[in-house]
């Protein structure tokens, strides 16, 4: 289990003569992966939901809050002392095209940390070639035809297979997905976000999964949990049925509302809200983050910044002062 | 007595405000491989009709960028047959190299994929706007930039500052703008896009997605939006074709097909899709993978090895595309498919 409490991360401002306001990509930020779990989070660029990513593969470091791996705080660790946690932890990229090296065989792709392995486990070449065929198969491979390929050999779906058989080398708990079918043809999709939901029963990992595209987090399995975040704070959080089924956030609205319909097959809810003009992340509004943007907003949205609760009795956190359902997510037609 | 001001004589744009049909006949492009040379397009007939979106939906290697490109007669492969026949401008493919150059620009517009980064990194965008201008021997530079200003504050652009910002200064959504500005600052009136939105997020992606539905209305335009994405063609297209292989298998208005797909590919595609809607117990994935130029079956139906309706004929002929796309009318649809019946002329 993995646990974040008041996450921070600040960026420096770039440029200007005086430097400029600091970046706050995470705002204190509190989540919680449970073993098998599936915890998605969503967000538009810049919202910091990369940066959440990176820190929990210890690529990125944090400089507030703590993260809890196996019920070690991790803030009071050296980076040597923090690589067996985060080895647990393992990201597959958004591009699978750039993931692999292309000048390797898949042989060679997954030999490299597989002998490592070995090593570790005083495990000998059988075992090496037997593991290999073995998480081929698991991600839906067949080793006879993949093994021998350059990565240019194969589709962007098998790539990504690869990149996942890879990441599963070192027996992780955790797969941080990256927008991790964004890239990946519309046919082949489904097949990645279902081999995601097995992985999760047959190995008991559990899965991040950080993506724009809020309808493929509805298809990693049950018990799933959502995540919307805004300028590095978490806005609605809970089950992700629940959220996506009836959203009480503006912001939360305003993504599910931008979902294009399917003409013929959908209608678009009784109301589609769109927020008022771009991000802009150099204004630091005091009271509510979202207000500048916010179709909804009231007066006081403007001088007080509310905290991730229940107010209003809503079976999801959320922090936002006046909390309404809204019917804005495409409906099935007919 | 004062005089009447003698007529304004517009400049070259002979059909002002009246959209141009795109007629595209038999069209095959072929890539030299080694294994000889390949279609990636394949006698291929569609309509774009006047006024209307049209999408064109395929997955990576279909050959729907080779299509478009075509119509710019711009195809990196080499035209092997057809036609493109533009309203006023005549066979696109048979126009030499000075007529192209005014074609390009003047009535079709092009917002390439990945337009997000095919700015000039080292000049601000007005800058390039003007260079745009020359190359095309436009006089009036003043009108062009006028042009550009008003286009970008149609699109809710401080169009000072946009055209004052060099690439890095723009967001994504702001950069997909600035392309479909280049498309039009030269009075096209046929607009293709390329992928539209990919790299966007969700909301900018909304935003761009009524940009072009307001563009397209207000200028009058005939316009082809390409995309994989089912949800983009949805939104913005009045018509689906569908290509798979260098060949368009299925073609009808967008409602019909996304409701009642006939042919399996297409089939196949729409119930192997994530949707926010609906039981997501019920999502097939497709199996295989797309073909390639050069795994695409050379004899038979381009999409028999993952069809779940395959045939022994499937094996032997190619499936007719339903005859030229002209007689399908603005209603109707066609598939081809042999185990489809009906709906060929």
């Amino acid at each position: 289990m993995i646990e974040a409490r008041g996450l921070v991360r600040t960026f420096p401002g770039r440029g200007g003569l005086l430097g400029r306001d600091p970046v706050r990509a995470l705002r204190g930020v509190d989540f919680t992966i449970p073993d098998r779990g599936a915890v998605s989070f969503i967000g538009e660029s810049g919202c910091g939901k990369t940066t959440l990513g990176r820190i929990l593969c210890g690529l990125e470091d944090f400089d507030g809050g703590e993260l809890i791996i196996d019920g070690r705080p991790l803030s009071r660790l050296r980076a040597r002392q923090r690589e067996p946690y985060f080895r647990r932890i393992q990201m597959i990229h958004q591009d699978p095209y750039s993931a692999l090296n292309p000048t390797h065989t898949i042989e060679r792709i997954l030999g490299a940390p597989l002998a490592l392995r070995a090593r570790q486990r005083g495990e000998n070449d059988g075992w090496i070639r037997r593991r290999r065929a073995e998480l081929l198969e698991l991600v839906g491979l067949d080793p006879g035809y993949a093994l021998p390929r350059y990565p240019h050999m194969l589709s962007g779906g098998m790539r990504q297979r690869v990149v996942i058989a890879r990441a599963l080398t070192v027996d992780p708990e955790v797969l941080v997905a990256d927008e991790a079918v964004s890239m990946i043809d519309v046919s082949l999709r489904l097949g990645i976000l279902r081999l995601l939901r097995d992985l999760r029963e047959r190995l008991d990992v559990s899965v991040l999964f950080i993506t724009h595209d809020v309808a493929t987090a509805r298809y990693l399995g049950p018990g799933g949990e959502l995540y919307v975040i805004y300028r590095g704070q978490v806005v609605e959080h809970g089950r992700t049925d629940t959220v996506i089924g009836g959203p009480v956030h503006p912001y939360t609205q305003c993504l599910l509302a931008a979902i294009p319909v399917l003409r013929g097959i959908e209608e678009p809810g009784p109301q589609r809200p769109a927020p008022l003009g771009a991000l802009d992340e150099r204004a630091e509004p005091p009271g509510c983050l979202f207000e500048p943007r916010c179709p909804f907003a009231a007066p006081d949205c403007r001088s007080k910044r509310p905290a991730l609760g229940h107010l209003g009795g809503t079976a999801q956190e959320h922090a936002c002062l006046y909390p309404e359902r809204r019917a804005v997510v495409p409906v099935p037609a007919g | 007595m004062a005089r009447l001001a003698p007529a304004v004589t517009l400049p070259a744009t002979p059909n002002a405000g009246v959209p141009a049909a795109v007629r595209v006949r038999d069209l095959t492009v072929a890539f030299a491989t080694a294994d000889g040379e390949l279609p990636a397009v394949s006698h291929v007939s569609l309509d774009l009709p006047p006024g209307r979106i049209t999408g064109l939906l395929g997955e990576s290697g279909s050959g729907k960028s080779t299509l478009a490109l075509a119509l710019l007669n711009a195809t990196p492969g080499r035209v092997t047959s057809g036609s493109v026949e533009i309203d006023g401008v005549g066979d696109v493919l048979a126009l030499p190299a000075a007529g192209l150059r005014r074609v390009r620009g003047a009535e079709i517009g092009y917002v390439f994929q990945a337009s997000q980064n095919s700015l000039n990194p080292l000049k601000p965008v007005g800058k390039q706007l003007l260079d745009l201008g020359r190359s095309h021997g436009e006089r009036d530079l003043r009108g062009l930039l006028g042009r550009a200003r008003a286009l970008l504050e149609d699109m809710g652009l401080d169009s000072a500052r946009v055209l004052a910002c060099y690439q890095h200064e723009l967001s994504g959504g702001m950069r997909q703008r600035v392309g479909i500005v280049f498309a039009l600052v030269l009075n096209a009136h046929v607009l293709i896009l390329d992928e539209p939105t990919t790299a966007l997020d969700m909301l900018s992606q909304a935003a761009v997605l009524q940009i072009i539905r307001d563009v397209h209305a207000a200028r009058h335009l005939t316009t082809l939006v390409i995309s994989h994405d089912v949800g983009v063609i949805g939104e913005l297209a009045d018509r689906v074709a569908v290509m798979y292989a260098g060949r368009i298998v299925e073609e009808a208005p967008t409602g019909a097909l996304l409701a009642g797909p006939r042919h399996p590919y297409t089939r196949a595609l729409l119930s192997a899709l994530p949707r926010i809607a609906g039981d997501p117990e019920l999502a097939r994935p497709l199996p295989g993978r797309p073909p390639d130029l050069i795994t695409i079956p050379r004899a038979g139906c381009v999409f028999r090895e993952r069809c779940p309706l395959a045939m022994p004929v499937c094996a032997s002929a190619e499936p007719a595309s339903a005859g030229p796309a002209a007689a399908t009318g603005p209603g109707g649809r066609r598939v081809a498919c042999h185990a489809v019946p009906g709906e060929r002329p």
